[in-house]
């Protein structure tokens, strides 16, 4: 139990200090692999409106590796994102291992031979996946597994911020521990306050709490403080850094 | 015991039986379990936390809104009486809670700021398993007594029952994602209070009542009628229109 808590640790402090979206979830991947004993990992967006596609890896293999699914429009990783859970394959070149062939048959020339991918989620909505990669078969350890999921949490974090197109990145949270962010997300205010911005500008949760987290960052607040503010009719939704393109950096 | 209190509290047990026997909205059940206690024990208002996956606790249900005694319940995410009671198993009790500053520096000051005198903290147990906490606040110092303490873990023990929708369930896999459904349909019901909220100048509170309003009057399930306004399936302003029918009408 004392390992995971370590474990757990180091994942939430890997992205501190990363100077932009990308750089954190590349950090995020690294981190995977140092801790998780896997061969590489990467990190993919799959969200309407978004683009789709690999966004940050430990190293240009696993980038490689994981496009593979963009190409062939098949993968774990799209059917982690589809069901909302997480896809497990201890052998990719088992005789019974039937799903995506065009994927598989790609990835097992580059050495790959297991694949697990854990779906990321953002309030409710499954946004992307978390791909961890290996050279040898076998299934990943009870540990290794919970250490995954723990870092598929805090790739949200990333991804929200490649979502808000023009956030603000140099008075953004990076230098904050990921646990701390995501706890400051996960609040009775801020699901209030995400309705609130559905309604008022007419866009989906997840936009909504994409653009609250963008005028967190401008404001220099946290998640939940912006929340407050707005449940409380404190902060109006009316203003123009509400608008389109996320808002965030300007006008302030 | 008084023979009115009595029946109040066979009451509230019937009403989860019959839940139970039905089919039911999570949600909406672990809502009426907390303003059952606050209702029928001798506390202020009680809360209800449960953990997810990684051990975190999340507040799911509260027989208040008030914005403060969320703020106090949320903060037992890293100290306080729940989040003890959670890690422990076992039930925690702070009859005074000037006594206990030393204990949980964040949460006693906080608490008492928002005028709560003693806390009581009951387990959410099934077999072996914790699954969160049942936080039940009182405004004045002392000890609740045992009566209280055995029918509060009674409703908490019903309610954690009533978590695990497929009863058969060993697997700790599955009792864990059956969990985060229901914090998901948490989720989605706050953000549904704020789209109502929003578009109807309303406090959460009258949010919330128009959305159970609705719900109760064309027999659907709390969650789905959040779902539906979230996904803007049911329109928001036809669950508002309905509340202020209702308001006019009384």
């Amino acid at each position: 139990m004392r390992e995971l808590e370590q474990l757990r640790e180091h994942l939430g402090a890997a992205m501190v200090g990363a100077d932009t979206p990308l750089a954190a979830a590349d950090q995020l991947c690294r981190a995977c692999v140092e801790m998780l004993e896997v061969d590489g990992a990467s990190v993919s967006v799959v969200h309407e409106g978004a683009t789709r596609g690999t966004f940050g890896s430990s190293g240009e293999l696993s980038r490689r590796i994981d496009e593979f699914q963009f190409t062939f429009g098949e993968g774990p990783c799209l059917d982690a994102v589809r069901h909302g859970s997480p896809v497990l394959v201890a052998d990719l070149d088992a005789a019974t291992e039937q799903r995506w062939p065009a994927f598989r048959e790609a990835v097992v020339n580059e050495g790959v031979s297991a694949v697990f991918a854990l779906p990321v989620a953002v309030t409710t909505s499954y946004v992307g996946a978390l791909d961890l990669f290996r050279q040898s078969r076998g299934q990943l350890a009870e540990e290794q597994i919970s250490g995954g999921l723990h870092a598929a949490r805090l790739a949200a974090l990333p991804l929200m911020d490649l979502m808000a197109a023009d956030v603000n990145w140099d008075s953004a949270a990076r230098g904050d521990d990921g646990w701390e962010q995501l706890a400051s997300l996960e609040r009775v205010e801020v699901y209030q306050a995400t309705g609130m911005i559905v309604a008022a500008l007419d866009v989906d949760p997840v936009e909504a709490v994409v653009r609250l987290r963008a005028n967190a960052y401008a404001r220099a607040m946290t998640a939940s403080e912006i929340a407050f503010a707005i449940v409380e009719r404190r902060l109006s939704l009316d203003g123009p850094d509400w608008r389109a393109g996320s808002g965030g950096g300007s006008g302030l | 015991m008084s023979p009115g209190r009595e029946a109040d509290i066979s009451r509230a047990f019937v009403s989860m039986a019959s839940s139970l026997a039905k089919g039911y909205d999570v949600v909406e059940l672990l809502e009426e379990l907390t303003t059952d206690c606050a209702r029928l024990l001798d506390v202020a208002t009680a809360g209800l936390l449960l953990a997810d996956a990684r051990g975190v606790l999340h507040l799911v249900a509260a027989s208040s809104e008030a914005t403060r005694m969320l703020e106090i319940l949320q903060l037992q995410r890293q100290d306080g009486p729940c989040l003890d009671c959670y890690r422990t198993a076992t039930p925690v009790s702070v009859d005074d809670l000037e006594d206990a500053a030393d204990r949980w520096p964040v949460f006693v000051p906080a608490a008492l700021a928002a005028g709560f005198a003693s806390v009581h903290a009951l387990p959410m147990r099934l077999r072996d398993s914790t699954l969160g906490a049942l936080g039940l606040f009182g405004t004045h110092v002392g000890a609740l007594n045992d009566d209280d303490l055995v029918l509060g873990q009674g409703l908490a023990d019903v309610a954690s029952v009533a978590l695990l929708q497929d009863r058969a369930a060993a697997d700790s896999a599955v009792v864990r994602e059956q969990l985060q459904n229901a914090l998901n349909s948490r989720v989605v019901l706050e953000q549904a209070k704020g789209v109502l909220a929003q578009l109807g100048n309303l406090q959460m509170d009258e949010a919330f009542a128009a959305m159970r309003g609705y719900a109760r009057a064309h027999q659907l399930a709390l969650s789905a009628v959040a779902q539906g306004i979230v996904a803007r399936s049911l329109l928001a302003q036809t669950v508002l229109d309905h509340a202020s029918a209702r308001r006019t009408t009384r």
